[in-house]
């Protein structure tokens, strides 16, 4: 159920309550469901679910989700593909309906989903202002006094009266942004459209979006281009196959949307990590990590000692053992690679004991974000594989915060150096 | 509508044109027998033509409608009711340029318009909510299923042979049918007798379904409005 309310007071803006949304991804079944869902609504039985009661084929594309935005903030909703943003986007939206729980909009709402959509390519770019700006509800009044600043945001006053479909589509795009960041609304949603024409232009937008929370609008965005997050976001919602996963600081949310970009990859490879199992008998039973307090951990700030333990077994035994550690990052791949045998650490197992071998990382170097450990055996000879594991040490670098502003430091490591002027 | 035409306006006369001269063409060889007709042949089946024309894109226009502005109706929120209200001036302003061909042809055939004519476009308007009423309640169906929509394509030629349009509708048993039971003839026919003879032999049903015309287009928008989220989850764009 979607509630319109009106209020004053500095209550939320929008209030999302345990909703819930089911798809079918069966064509022929979701076609028979639409008609029996239909039906229901056709004769007034609503479209309340019960979410575990699902029929086959379907699943919940979002999942209980619940959380509430108050003006003047900016949410940056977080999430691999299929995670449920873009459904979420459109409940808030009115677009479609919840299947159990509820959605209250203190407010006018606005959206900018893909940008330009609505444009007459035959009609001109001032023709399509004012039909755009009618269908996003904007009188005719408003939009001449609006007009210039429309054509002059876009810059496009060159071309203006020239049909769209001569128009680029970063030109195209240009004129939606325009169009819908001259709206007011109280929540506004944007879903993936802050790609907009070139670097200058983008930087108007976030500039422009960065007005519109101050002046108390509170704007939703749904994008994978993290590393821009922060020039206008405060606060992030991150999902997760339906679910949200993390609620609260963008620093941590952007840190757990990269480990669920890893996700996925650390299911295949569990498979791939019994396929890879040698038939030596030498295997790697264990990881953990630590801090320099000896406590298992998984979060650290940069510049903070870093153990990782790893466990080594073997049935017969095994001697010089090679321990090669690769350190990844579910977003940026391979960050560094390095073996025990470099620094002259080659082990041996006797007979069904265990070996522990301890990697420490001095004052990590690494900066926000969320990382993981490749690791293989190998000996006396590179050529003799035993074992190999992905996806194993998980830990997250939680502070302290990048900037991507151009005012602080940026990136996966955070490297010595020194400014000064001659 | 005919921006990106170069013939523009010309293509609202052509399907009444051709359907008329085609069936005027077939009547002169006798290939089929037309009754007897109050008033010239040619004029009569014109006026049929343009107002079943009118019926017909009505009837699919919901459809039509929903298909063209997927994209749209599928990413931005706006009162979608705007789109069938756009629909329906379309089919108006196609029929108000269709008729414009009557004028020559009153004049050339020498037939003096009567006052009954003027109830004409109340009747008509009631015809085209009447259709756009079915094609509302067919349009949920149609988006989900293609079926609905190959079957109007398949049906309107069809349609259109079982509704008195090109021959005199029977006033018998059991030709008087093809008024009774079918929802396209009695506001059709009804318009027309207003139109060229000013009194008609089927009023009863004309009236019967011009009461229900306006009910009917407001229960199609309401199952239209209600229909529109449970087709978006369902929609590719």
């Amino acid at each position: 159920m979607i509630h319109s309310a009106t209020s004053d007071d500095d209550e939320f803006v929008l209030e999302v309550d345990h909703v819930w949304k089911i798809y079918c991804r069966n064509l022929k079944r979701a076609m028979r469901y639409g008609v029996q869902d239909l039906g229901r609504e056709v004769f007034g039985k609503g479209r309340e679910r019960n979410p575990s009661d699902l029929r086959p084929g379907e699943f919940c594309a979002v999942k209980d989700a619940h959380f509430q935005v108050r003006s003047g903030e900016c949410v940056g909703m977080l999430g691999p593909n299929g995670a449920g943003k873009s459904s979420m986007l459109k409940l808030i939206n009115g677009l479609i309906k919840p299947d159990s729980g509820s959605i209250t909009i203190r407010g006018s709402v606005g959206a900018m989903i893909e940008l330009g959509t609505g444009f007459n390519p035959v009609l001109s770019g001032r023709e399509n202002v004012y039909i755009n700006g009618s269908i996003l509800g904007i009188s005719k009044a408003e939009i001449d006094a609006k007009f210039d600043q429309v054509v002059e945001f876009a810059e496009l006053g060159h071309v203006i009266d020239s049909p769209i479909m001569t128009y680029s589509t970063g030109m195209k795009m240009r004129l939606g942004f325009s169009i819908g960041a001259n709206l007011r609304p109280k929540l506004l949603l944007i879903d993936e459209v802050l790609a907009v024409g070139d670097v200058g232009f983008r930087m108007k937008c976030f500039a422009h979006l960065r007005k519109l929370v101050e002046e108390g609008v509170c704007i939703i965005l749904v994008t994978h281009a993290v590393a821009m997050l922060n020039r206008v976001a405060t606060r992030s919602v991150v999902f997760d196959r339906g679910a949200i996963v993390h609620d609260g600081d963008l620093e941590t949310g952007c840190v757990v949307y990269e480990e669920t970009m890893g996700a996925s990859d650390r299911v295949g490879n569990k498979a791939e990590s019994k396929a890879q199992a040698s038939a030596t008998g030498v295997s790697i039973t264990a990881v953990e990590v630590y801090d320099d307090h000896g406590d298992t951990n998984k979060e650290f700030e940069t510049g903070q000692d870093v153990v990782v333990k790893v466990e080594i077994s073997s049935q017969p035994n095994a001697q010089e053992l090679n321990l090669v550690a690769a350190l990844w990052s579910p977003v940026h791949g391979r960050i560094a690679s390095m073996s025990s045998a470099s620094q002259n650490v080659v082990f041996g197992v006797t007979g069904e004991s265990k070996v522990t071998v301890t990697l420490k990382f001095k004052k990590i170097p690494l900066l926000l974000g969320a990382y993981h450990f490749n690791l293989s055996l190998y000996g006396p000879v590179s050529t003799d594989f035993h074992h190999r594991v992905t996806g194993v040490g998980h830990f997250r670098i939680v502070g302290p915060p990048t900037c991507s502003l151009g005012r602080g430091i940026d990136g996966i490591v955070k490297l010595s150096h020194q400014w000064k002027i001659d | 509508m005919y921006r990106q035409t170069f013939l523009g306006l010309f293509w609202a006369f052509l399907p009444p044109i051709a359907n008329t001269a085609v069936w005027i063409f077939l009547r002169q060889q006798g290939v089929f027998d037309t009754g007897e007709m109050a008033v010239n042949a040619t004029l009569y089946i014109l006026t049929g033509m343009i107002l079943w024309q009118s019926f017909s894109d009505a009837l699919q226009m919901p459809l039509k409608i929903l298909n063209q502005n997927k994209s749209m109706i599928s990413k931005l929120r706006f009162s979608r009711e705007a789109l069938i209200m756009l629909g329906l001036g379309e089919v108006f302003f196609d029929l108000a340029i269709r008729m414009l061909l009557l004028i020559p042809a009153f004049i050339w055939f020498g037939v003096s318009p009567s006052w009954a004519m003027l109830l004409a476009p109340l009747t008509i308007i009631l015809m085209v909510l009447w259709a756009a009423g079915i094609g509302l309640l067919l349009m949920p169906i149609g988006s989900l299923y293609q079926d609905i929509g190959r079957f109007l394509q398949l049906a309107v030629p069809f349609w259109m042979i079982i509704t008195p349009i090109i021959y005199v509708a029977p006033e018998t048993f059991p030709g008087n049918l093809l008024v009774w039971l079918n929802p396209a003839s009695p506001l059709l026919l009804f318009s027309r007798d207003l139109i060229l003879v000013g009194g008609s032999s089927v009023l009863t049903p004309a009236i019967l379904l011009g009461l229900m015309a306006v009910p009917m287009f407001m229960f199609g928008l309401a199952v239209f409005r209600i229909s529109i989220p449970v087709l978006v989850e369902r929609m590719s764009t």
